[in-house]
């Protein structure tokens, strides 16, 4: 890619890359029991994560578990569902907050008017986004690129100005005292407090991971990756491609529900303009920036997208710089971030190798965008000597 | 005489104006290497496509074991025992050798979301299955050491090879290689003729498309000739080679060319 060669050598990104790629290689031939060793590190780092200490330094302005809660939480958990949609289907969705949406309402409306225990609200949310998954893909599904793309945007937008207008679910007033979750008796209370709502998010995260993993590995995750790279000759080869694209759409929907209703759960309010476009876009931001189809990435992407603007709300020294408060130009610094990351690693902060390559060669994943971002200037030798 | 594998009946494919394939006839008996030659553009390719569901068919009928397959769904004709292997080598470029295969083999597997993440017995049972099915085919088809090479890193002739194991793999009764040899050294396509009879030999129907005469007179059983979208010829190897109109038809075409 052009931008390699413009930053050279000199890009310290680039050893970040080695090491990356480094780092795989282990995991690629690394022991059971090392891996084991692994995710036990990472469970126990995301339980000690919340810890005050760390707190002061990543947010400084405000609290520390609820940001991890939301949004952090919340995007790797939506970010985790539509990486299944877009990365490992590679079918381009710009309205998955619709999914994130159903979840929610479904969670607030059979919770408030019905009294439904929490966690039957919450598996009805998971359902209701299964079944609007299947109802947007149905028919769109054979669309290709950009008109995937366009359709399930607007679908994002339908559901949002559908709940604006329906005034049995709140209009927009949106839904106040959606019950928190049940209490488990003896195990845990969800209250006010914020850390057992973010144990619960890990569960959930942890859970979906491991699903992820498994599919991706799967008849299903192959089914998936054919169909990214050669829709036509995977059907030659057997694949009902039509089912599996709308599998992907499902599962990531249900991602996308999960999410939802844990997030209304806590939330206790919620309202249209909980579910706006920019929040899809914001997420396939995290999942591109990321590294699409690469679930560390994705995570990272997720997490990377989520954390810098409530950083960038107490930056003592960029207050002294600018002689005003930098919580008014957060946005504007993400951008310039997110601009500078995308342009020192295209592919994604951790990009699966896989994946890397079909970005270089213009096939495969996010409809047409793999080709647009292509010229007759891509070098496919480089990645293919690696 | 027992029901051919493949039948065309009277098949006519139009592309706008354009006459691709014209009142074609083919019956191929089970257990055959059929070899369909003719000039470039004579259609040949399009009769994969028709029978393996790319296109459907303007006019005619195309019969598998003497059901009747054209309008069917391309995956369904696959899983009902046509694979094929394509002019323009369509692998899945970005992944391994083996699991090109395996996206083959799964063609008759059942796993779907739950089974795979529930990590459910069956699945673990049919992913070993195929696994092994996939390092049988890679050593079947003459690559056992390219197992875990990313598909677009094998040289070229392999990449052929690959193609055939990954359609192989999908346990075709008729299996169409258009132009296996194609860019193939002479030690490559000696090796390729003596594959195909051993797919043949495995209880398999072979149809073929190529170029290369020699291969083609080594190897298949009857040979038909296309030349713009019509069938001018079929016979034994020795009888079509001597056919005054394919003579004409080859000649006639060079002399266009020029
Ligand atoms: N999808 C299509 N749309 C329009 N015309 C087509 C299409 N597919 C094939 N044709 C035309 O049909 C004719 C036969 O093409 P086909 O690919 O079957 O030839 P072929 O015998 O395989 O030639 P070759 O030896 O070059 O591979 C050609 O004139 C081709 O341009
Ligand atoms: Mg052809």
């Amino acid at each position: 890619m052009k931008g390699n060669g413009v930053t050279g050598n000199a890009n310290p990104l680039r050893r970040v890359g080695a090491l990356v790629d480094g780092a795989r290689d282990w995991w690629e031939h690394a022991k059971a029991w090392q891996r084991y060793a692994v995710y036990l590190g990472a469970v126990v780092f995301a339980l000690i994560l919340p810890a005050p200490a760390i707190g002061t330094f990543m947010s400084p302005g405000s609290d520390w578990t609820t940001v991890l809660i939301y949004p952090i939480g919340t995007y790797i958990l939506l970010a985790v569902g539509l990486n299944v949609v877009v990365g490992q289907a590679g079918l381009l969705d710009l309205g998955f907050v619709a999914f994130f949406a159903m979840g929610g309402y479904s969670v607030a409306y059979f919770g408030t008017e019905y009294g439904w225990n929490y966690w039957a609200t919450a598996v009805m949310g998971i359902a209701m986004a299964a079944v609007s998954g299947v109802i947007l893909g149905a028919p769109t599904l054979r669309l290709r690129g950009d008109y995937l793309a366009i359709v399930t945007l607007g679908f994002g937008e339908i559901v949002r100005i559908t709940a604006n207008n329906t005034d049995e679910i709140g209009g927009a007033r949106g839904i106040t005292n959606v019950p928190h979750p049940t209490d488990i008796p003896g195990v845990v209370d969800f209250g006010l407090l914020p850390a057992p709502y973010y144990y619960l998010i890990v569960i959930a995260i942890v859970l979906v991971i491991i699903f992820s993993v498994r599919l991706q590995k799967s008849r299903v995750g192959r089914a998936w990756a054919a169909i990214r790279e050669d829709e036509d000759a995977a059907e030659l080869m057997g694949v009902p491609t039509f089912k599996f694209k709308l599998l992907a759409f499902a599962i990531g929907a249900m991602i996308g529900g999960l999410a939802g209703g844990l997030h209304a759960g806590r939330a206790v309010f919620i309202e249209p303009n909980t579910f706006p476009f920019i929040l899809s876009a914001t997420i396939l931001a995290a999942v591109v920036l990321g590294g699409a189809g690469n679930l560390p990435g994705v995570i990272l992407g997720a997490f990377v997208i989520a954390w810098l603007p409530e950083r960038f709300r107490e930056v003592n020294w960029l207050k002294d710089l600018l002689g005003r408060d930098p919580a008014e130009y957060r946005i504007l610094l993400f951008g310039g971030v997110l601009v500078l990351m995308m342009a020192l690693r295209p592919e994604g902060l951790l990009p699966s190798r896989r994946r890397k390559a079909e970005l270089h060669e213009g096939t495969g994943g996010m409809g047409t965008m793999g080709a647009e971002v292509t010229g007759p200037d891509t070098d496919v030798s480089t990645e293919a000597a690696k | 005489m027992s029901t051919p594998v493949l039948q065309l009946d009277n098949v006519t494919m139009r592309f706008g104006g354009v006459v691709a394939l014209r009142e074609a006839k083919i019956s191929i008996a089970p257990g055959e290497i059929f070899a369909l030659i003719g000039p470039n553009g004579a259609g040949k390719t399009t009769v994969f496509n028709v029978v393996t569901g790319v296109y459907q068919p303007t006019e005619g009928q195309v019969l598998f074991n003497g059901t009747r397959i054209d309008g069917t769904k391309r995956f369904k004709i696959t899983k009902l025992g046509i694979a094929r292997t394509f002019q323009n080598i369509r692998l899945f470029h970005n992944m391994s050798a083996l699991e090109n295969v395996m996206v083959g083999a799964d063609a008759h597997h059942k796993t779907g979301a739950i089974g795979a993440t529930l990590n459910l017995p069956w699945h673990r049972k049919e992913e070993k299955r195929g696994r092994e099915l996939a390092r049988e085919l890679l050593d079947f088809v003459g690559i056992p050491g390219r197992m875990t090479e990313t598909a677009k890193n094998l040289p070229y002739g392999d990449q052929r090879r690959l193609e055939i194991a990954r359609a192989l793999a999908t346990d075709p009764k008729l299996l169409l290689l258009d132009e296996p040899a194609a860019g193939m050294n002479p030690a490559e396509k000696e090796a390729l003729q003596a594959l195909i009879r051993k797919i043949r030999d495995s209880g398999r129907t072979v149809l073929l498309i190529e170029h290369d005469m020699s291969l083609v007179m080594g190897v298949s059983d009857r040979v038909a000739v296309l030349d713009f979208g019509q069938l001018i010829a079929e016979g034994l190897p020795h009888e079509v080679q001597t056919n005054p109109r394919v003579i004409e038809a080859y000649l006639g075409v060079s002399e266009d060319a020029s």
